[in-house]
């Protein structure tokens, strides 16, 4: 390469870098009032119409899918909806649309729904009542522990203070995590600490992601599966 | 006069006061051994929050305001010598405000109203929580209603009389009470209420601490002044002497009300929505109420060398030694000095800017209250509880000694809680925490701190269950003697022939409060409704 | 309506007023109390005035607006701008946002005996920020930047703590804060800082 060509490249670079250094955020939702309005006004009858064309996946009562192994072929679980918080819905139906967060089938899925359609079907999820799973014999001490009382010395509050008592999430967009099925809670835990996953405003949830090891995720995401 | 009528509405008010004070006194030894952290099986945020905030609220607004209600209707029927006025309006304020607490207390006591007793918003709790206070609050308007006409009535009907100091000051702190309680009245009546029944989609959480601390200041002063009544026109009698000063004690009464109201905002010296100019004005309204408190120590502590010398005491300080240390009157008003000292030195603390700023919500803040409130105030009331029981019962109190005991423990239960909570502050521990978690050196040094004040907190528990016991076997007492006599109020040293209209009325002093507080309070809030502000809308916790 | 007699109607309350006062008794003894009194409380509001006016010694005071339901999407919170940066001049500008329950970014350093301007906004409901054992510390209330300029003298490592009632998880809200000394702190390189004071 000749010095005008590094020269070319320099400038290159050197217009390109503000556009790197200025990420884009990582949501473009915001619960200003006018959004928390239109999720809360959302359509029930509306959500259950739209809803029709989920439940190949997401199952018929928005329980979603275990993980299977077919043919020696592990197809990953699909996310239980039912009883979901309306806010947590419509923002990772957006985030899917707007690029925050990005999926094989949910992105192509979420930009054919506007935003009202996605604050429909938030609504119609919420109603459903969520998924009672059995619970294990798996010794999880360790990670009622962890949802109970945090641990002071990696600056991690206990689960529970956000995620509510029952695992029932909290304004405005804390998800619920009762009943949800313990490889995708798994593996969202795992994309958060690994950054796969950054639609998290501020990382709240890839700051806490990244102190906890693969041991203690897979033991909450038990704890959480069977929580009634 | 028959004042059965009158006994059995002070008493209402007296009893409703005091359960809810020993069932708060339980709730604050769980907290504080909850807060130190060496039984981990009590461990749990849910219910440490939603004991802090009943035992707040009890503390606070039910204690407080049934006692001053009880408290004054007795004042204003025997100082006037007339009975109260409209009795059935007065037990309509009296079930009002006990309806409004009972409403409170359900979402408290469920964990449904974990927002301590400042319950300051963008948080909500349950719309039924702030429902209930706003009943409790409308409740003790009636009761100021109610002072007012007996001042007014009797002030024409006396023309030119000196109104007898110790109605002069409860009708004064009924007034300063209506002042105060309308910044709060504000908030929940056009704020929180909307806000939690989710009338209102966003409020402005700046406007809300602005109301609120207009209310904060105030209200300890609506708690002190029945504490100072008693200093000026129980203690002096007592003690076996007279009042030094009748018209100083007038004049403290005004400026207490008077400044008590402009100054909110030293709460707010660390908020954003505020201009430093407003809290430089406030700051120095504030160190303007020192005065009448310093002006009442004078006279409270020079009546109290009379009766000393007249009982024999000789030398500078002997006459303290022969003041009846076994009168409970005499013996509280001792205790409650010392504690104002340390109270009131914490105070000047807390006013001044740069040393605020060094124990801002930290621990420092709880023990200041605790020691100035819990202490100097609560320990009058107990004072005035073991000086009217006999009179409202018609029954000598069932013990003299165990009073005695009662008051000791509670000074020595409140030092030993109060003492290390300040060292707490200073070492830099935040308030509202319900464990020490961090991670830091720091919190080693906190420990023994928060070991020493399980101590206090039990001796103050044992305390508070013994004033309970007192009181009440005084009144259910069967066998006791009959007890006949009458309530005595001080004399003052040089008989009070006339007064000048101003230290014997309130309309001038209602008109200067209402300049001081346009003054004060009128951009600082005005300027709310001319920002480009974003509200917030309802968060749970 | 005439306004001329008003003038010496008050003029004549004020002077009934001040010989009304001159004659109650007040003891001799009471009277030096009441002046020693004067003189202590004139005192401090003296030197907190002089302080206030002339070294500067003052509350936060800005009032300054923001939405705390958009931060992240706003330019001067958004995520890639907040933590320590210095401006041209060289002054050091931190900017921080408090919600539940942390402190963002988790770890900041900062130079010893330099002033610093903090600048603290919530995205949610209010929170209170202290480092103890220094003045640093302000309450945090949505809708509004707590501007706070101090200069910590000694480096070490500080906690940052919450001290405001915010939720349940109240007592696990703090982060840490490393003050380096003067000598040995570099400025962050970093792209021009978005925003701040002139709020752009």
């Amino acid at each position: 390469m000749g010095i005008l060509n590094m020269k070319r490249m320099l400038l290159l670079l050197a217009f390109m870098a503000p556009v790197v250094v200025c990420a884009e955020p990582s949501s473009q939702i915001a619960w200003t009032p006018e959004v928390l309005n239109l999720v809360k006004n959302g359509n029930l009858n509306k959500g259950k119409e739209l809803a029709e064309s989920c439940k190949s996946c997401h199952g018929d009562k928005g329980q979603g899918m275990k993980e299977e192994t077919r043919d020696g072929e592990t197809l990953p679980s699909i996310p239980a909806l039912a009883g979901q918080l309306a806010t947590y819905t419509y923002k990772q139906l957006r985030d899917y649309a707007n690029g925050s967060r990005s999926h094989a089938q949910m992105t192509g899925v979420a930009k054919g729904l506007s935003e009202q359609d996605a604050a429909d079907l938030a609504v119609w999820f919420s109603s459903l009542p969520a998924q009672e799973n059995k619970s294990s014999s798996q010794n999880l001490a360790r990670a009622e522990k962890m949802v109970e009382q945090g641990d002071g010395k990696r600056i991690l509050p206990p689960c529970f203070v956000c995620h509510g008592g029952k695992g029932q999430g909290e304004k405005q967009d804390i998800p619920a995590l009762a009943g949800q099925h313990a490889d995708y809670f798994a593996r969202t835990l795992l994309e958060y600490k690994n950054g796969q996953r950054h639609n998290d405003v501020y990382s709240r949830m890839r700051l806490i992601a990244q102190q906890l090891s693969e041991a203690e995720i897979k033991e909450l995401a038990q704890y959480y599966q069977q929580v009634k | 006069m028959n004042d059965a009528a009158e006994r059995k509405l002070a008493l209402s008010h007296l009893w409703v006061a005091f359960i809810a004070f020993v069932v708060a006194c339980f709730m604050g030894e769980y907290q504080v051994l909850e807060r130190s952290g060496f039984i981990p099986a009590l461990d749990s945020p849910s219910v440490y929050f939603a004991s802090v905030s009943t035992h707040g609220v009890l503390m606070a607004f039910v204690l407080t305001t049934f006692f001053i209600m009880g408290f004054g209707y007795y004042i204003a029927s025997t100082s006037l010598k007339q009975p109260v006025w409209n009795k059935p309006l007065a037990w309509g304020g009296f079930w009002l405000a006990l309806v409004g607490v009972v409403l409170a207390a359900i979402p408290l006591l469920t964990g449904k109203a974990s927002v301590l007793y400042t319950f300051y918003p963008p948080i909500v709790a349950h719309a039924a929580f702030y429902i209930g206070a706003t009943l409790l609050v409308v409740g003790s308007w009636v009761w100021c209603v109610i002072m007012l006409v007996m001042f007014v009535q009797w002030k024409k009907a006396n023309t030119g009389q000196p109104v007898p100091l110790a109605m002069f000051a409860t009708t004064m702190n009924a007034m300063l009470w209506l002042w105060t309680s309308a910044g709060v009245a504000l908030e929940v009546l056009f704020q929180l209420i909307p806000f939690s029944l989710g009338w209102i989609d966003t409020i402005d959480p700046g406007l809300s601490r602005t109301l609120f601390a207009w209310t904060l200041h105030p209200i300890v002063y609506f708690w002190l002044i029945p504490a100072y009544t008693a200093f000026y026109v129980f203690v002096p009698k007592q003690a076996g002497g007279f009042l030094f000063s009748d018209e100083m004690a007038r004049l403290a009464f005004i400026v207490l009300a008077v400044f008590a109201l402009p100054i909110g905002f030293h709460h707010l010296y660390m908020d954003p929505e505020q201009a430093k100019g407003w809290k430089l004005l406030h700051g120095i309204g504030t160190f303007v109420v020192a005065l009448p408190t310093l002006v009442t120590g004078f006279t409270v502590i020079a009546s109290l060398e009379i009766a000393g010398r007249l009982r024999g005491g000789k030398g500078l300080f002997g006459w303290i030694l022969s003041l009846p240390w076994t009168n409970t009157m005499v013996l509280s008003v001792i205790l409650s000095l010392l504690m104002l000292i340390f109270g009131g030195f914490g105070g000047i603390v807390n006013a001044s800017y740069a040393m605020n700023a060094m124990i801002h919500n930290t621990a420092w803040v709880p023990g200041h209250f605790h020691l100035i409130f819990a202490g100097t105030t609560v320990i009058m009331y107990f004072a005035i509880a073991y000086y009217l029981w006999p009179m409202l019962v018609k029954k000598p109190l069932f013990s003299n000694s165990m009073a005695l005991v009662q008051l000791w423990t509670w000074f020595i239960g409140m030092s030993i809680l109060t003492t290390p909570w300040h060292v707490l502050g200073l070492l830099g521990e935040p308030r509202r925490i319900s464990s020490v978690v961090y991670n830091n050196l720091l919190t080693l040094a906190w420990k023994p701190y928060e070991f020493m004040m399980i101590f206090g907190g039990l001796i103050l528990l044992g305390s508070a269950c013994l004033f309970i016991y007192v009181l009440a076997k005084t009144q259910l007492n069967p066998a006791a003697e009959a007890f006949d006599q009458e309530i005595e109020f001080a004399e003052p040293i040089h008989a009070v022939a006339s007064l000048p209209e101003w230290l014997n009325d309130i309309k001038l002093w209602n008109k200067v409060i209402a300049v001081l507080m346009a003054i004060s309070f009128g951009y600082p809030i005005l300027q709310f409704f001319f920002m480009d502000t974003s509200g917030s809308s309802p968060w749970g916790y | 309506m005439q306004t001329e007699p008003l003038k010496p109607k008050y003029e004549q309350l004020l002077r009934d007023f001040y010989t009304q006062f001159r004659a109650i008794h007040i003891d001799q003894l009471e009277r030096k109390w009441i002046t020693i009194s004067l003189l202590v409380i004139g005192l401090f509001v003296g030197i907190i005035t002089i302080d206030a006016f002339f070294h500067g010694v003052n509350p936060p005071s800005k009032v300054e607006t923001v939405d705390s339901a958009s931060l992240h999407l706003n330019k001067e919170f958004a995520e890639d701008n907040l933590g320590v940066q210095a401006d041209e001049k060289g002054n050091v500008i931190v900017r921080m946002v408090a919600g539940r329950y942390a402190f963002f970014p988790k770890h900041i350093s900062v130079p010893a005996e330099m002033p610093i301007t903090l600048r603290w906004v919530s995205m949610d409901v209010l929170h209170g920020v202290h480092i103890p054992m220094t003045n640093m510390s302000t309450m945090i209330v949505p809708g509004y930047v707590a501007e706070i300029t101090t200069t910590f003298p000694k480096p070490g490592e500080y906690p940052v703590l919450c001290n405001e009632y915010c939720g349940l998880g109240h007592n696990h809200m703090w982060s840490n804060i490393s003050v380096i000394a003067k000598e040995d702190w570099k400025a962050p390189v970093k792209s021009a800082a978005k925003g701040g004071s002139t709020n752009e």
